[in-house]
């Protein structure tokens, strides 16, 4: 009995280095299968861009390149999260590579977690990369990078996070098309849940049926668009925020960062769920 | 002490938007005692594979119990006592078999010696130590089942589950997965593995069940299961070429074989007598061979016998075990 307690024991206890492995081989396999790629392609791209928009914007080079820089992350990052979110899962089991994962002594909720750290750990090198290519960019300019563009790619990189574990828990129950569908449309709304609940409580709407259902899909959406702010007016604010001017403090992106990890967090224990049931067939 | 203990297992699968089930299992109740090596046997969909995805904690059984080392299967602590080789085993394949190694130690929780020591130790005894810094991708099928067995047992298991553990390998690579699994005996480990290779089964298995159609027909050991009566005998001669068709003209089926002449005769009596004759003109006797009950030959009345048919002639000595198996 008592083996069989030190057995539970040692497995209770090693959950940590079980979940770094499977982070581990999460990453590793985003390097190897080249993901990292895209910020060869990301840094031609932009170099290309920012001399033709640099040329047409009569010395605002610096803004152009800026703004481009950190469009291009987020774009980017959401579809490098979108694309490995979706596959997360549903490739471990295409591939039946979960049949000899599983049956190793790893509860399923440190697998699932581990693949998510993977990922995080993937896309924050590419964000910190990206951010790092976009920087040296604006330097070669004669411009500074600043603290200012930190903090926004701190937010793209949340919402990366936010967006992986919406796609890993579609992806827990649905096949990866359908998570990609449900993902990007539930992103595209989120990103517009300003709109959508000026939509649903303008005019027209207000206090009808329909305005209370799409109030409450607002509601409940998770909020892509507190996380993408430059250039766009934040909820109580008369002015626009925008990485050249006037931006989010650190205690915006404090606030913001923690409800992404939060839902996050809810969208994984969901998938968590309804992954700990499911027949590995 | 049993090392693993199911009772009335069942498993249904519900398929399809018009939600068809498919009985996989049907109440099958198995133990299997530490330090036997246990072949389950059966045809294709019997159920073999079910039964060890449930026992590895990978799907849940409908209903009845499944223990694994006196824990419910699928028990993390139950699976760190346990190593298993899928079927046709896929691996990352971006991953080379020392990278594998490691990553399993991990789950382990091995620390970073000892999972270079184990790993180093079973790439050699795998016979893999020429490929274990290539990529998996570029391994044979039969490469890849050698670097499943290695993953296996980097744990050190108790008991070693090995689903079909010698497909795709050559006679070579079979031969050595059979030394394996005796040395594995030797050192004490359970050995519970499926076949379709009968002569794998006959070679290694302590006991075998066999299991048709989601219920289990059998289990025993081939002494208990095998009919012992002789089914015939065959005997390969030669003889000088004016004694051949007196030879010929003995009792019993006459044909020709590729190293001489066969004759089957229906007992040992009938084979003394012909064997006395041929020496005495002048023959040589090639080989004899007396034919008993094997195991594809039960495997097969099985899989005939219909579902409701309690078990015919059945073999000496069966005595129920389980719901339907005769030991």
């Amino acid at each position: 009995m008592s083996g069989r307690s030190d057995e539970a024991g040692r497995v209770r206890s090693a959950m940590g280095p079980r979940v770094w492995a499977v982070a581990l081989n999460t990453f590793r396999e985003a390097v190897r299968n080249r993901v990292l790629y895209v910020l060869a392609l990301f840094a031609v791209g932009l170099m290309a861009f920012s001399v033709v928009l640099g040329e047409l914007s009569m010395h605002e080079e610096i803004r152009v390149i800026k703004d481009l820089g950190l469009f291009g992350i987020s774009f980017v990052g959401v579809v490098i999260a979108l694309f490995l979110g979706v596959n997360l899962l549903s490739k471990e089991l295409d591939r039946k590579t979960v049949y000899f994962v599983i049956p190793k002594p790893l509860r399923r909720f440190e697998f699932l977690l581990g693949k998510y750290l993977g990922q995080v750990l993937t896309l924050t090198v590419l964000v910190t990369l990206m951010a790092a290519i976009l920087a040296i960019f604006v330097l070669v300019q004669g411009g500074s990078h600043g603290v200012v563009m930190v903090r926004a790619e701190v937010l793209v990189l949340v919402e990366l996070c936010l967006l992986t574990a919406v796609a890993m828990l579609f992806s827990s129950f649905s096949s990866p098309y359908l998570s990609a569908m449900f993902t990007g449309a539930l992103w595209v709304i989120g990103r517009n849940r300003a709109e959508l609940l000026a939509f649903a409580t303008g005019k027209k709407l207000g206090g009808t049926p329909l305005g209370t259902v799409l109030e409450a899909c607002a509601d409940v959406v998770p909020d892509f668009h507190a996380l993408y702010v430059s250039g766009s007016q934040l909820p109580g604010g008369d002015t626009v925020v925008s990485v050249h001017e006037s931006f989010v403090s650190w205690g915006y992106v404090a606030e913001a960062s923690l409800y992404g990890l939060l839902y996050a967090a809810a969208c994984l224990v969901g998938a968590m769920v309804l992954f700990a049931r499911r027949d590995l067939v | 002490m049993a090392v693993l203990h199911v009772s009335d297992l069942r498993k249904t699968f519900t398929r399809g938007f018009l939600r068809r089930r498919t009985e996989a299992l049907r109440g099958i109740t198995l133990t299997v005692e530490r330090g036997e090596i246990f072949g389950f046997l059966g045809p294709n969909g019997a159920g073999k594979t079910t039964t060890i995805k449930i026992l590895m904690g990978l799907i849940f059984p409908s209903g009845g119990k499944a223990e694994v080392l006196g824990l419910r299967a699928g028990d993390p602590a139950a699976k760190a006592r346990v190593g298993y080789l899928p079927e046709n085993p896929y691996f990352y394949d971006y991953l080379s078999v020392r990278e594998l190694l490691d990553m399993v130690g991990r789950l382990h929780g091995l620390p970073a010696a000892t999972r270079r020591r184990r790993g180093d130790a079973l790439v050699e005894r795998v016979g893999l130590s020429h490929a274990a810094d290539r990529p998996l991708r570029s391994f044979s099928k039969g490469m890849l089942q050698r670097a499943g067995l290695a993953q296996a047992l980097i744990g050190e298991p108790e008991l070693v589950v090995l689903d079909e553990p010698m497909s795709g390998l050559d006679p070579v690579g079979r031969k050595e997965v059979r030394d394996l699994v005796l040395e594995l005996r030797e050192q004490g480990t359970t050995v519970f593995f499926c076949t379709h290779i009968l002569a794998d089964a006959s070679a290694l298995c302590d006991r075998v069940g066999i299991l048709v159609r989601g219920r289990l027909r059998d289990v025993g050991s081939q002494a208990e299961l095998l009919d012992p009566r002789l089914l015939g005998v065959d005997v390969v001669w030669q003889a000088p070429a004016d004694a051949v068709d007196g030879l010929r003209r003995f009792e019993g089926q006459h044909r020709e074989a590729a190293e001489g002449h066969l004759l089957s005769v229906a007992d040992l009596d009938q084979a003394d007598a012909f064997v006395r004759a041929l020496l005495q003109a002048g023959g040589r006797l090639l080989q004899l061979q007396p034919h008993r009950q094997s195991l594809e030959a039960l495997l097969m009345s099985e899989v005939e016998r219909p579902d409701d048919d309690p078990g015919g002639e059945g073999p000496p000595g069966g005595a129920a075990d389980g719901r339907e198996a005769r030991r």
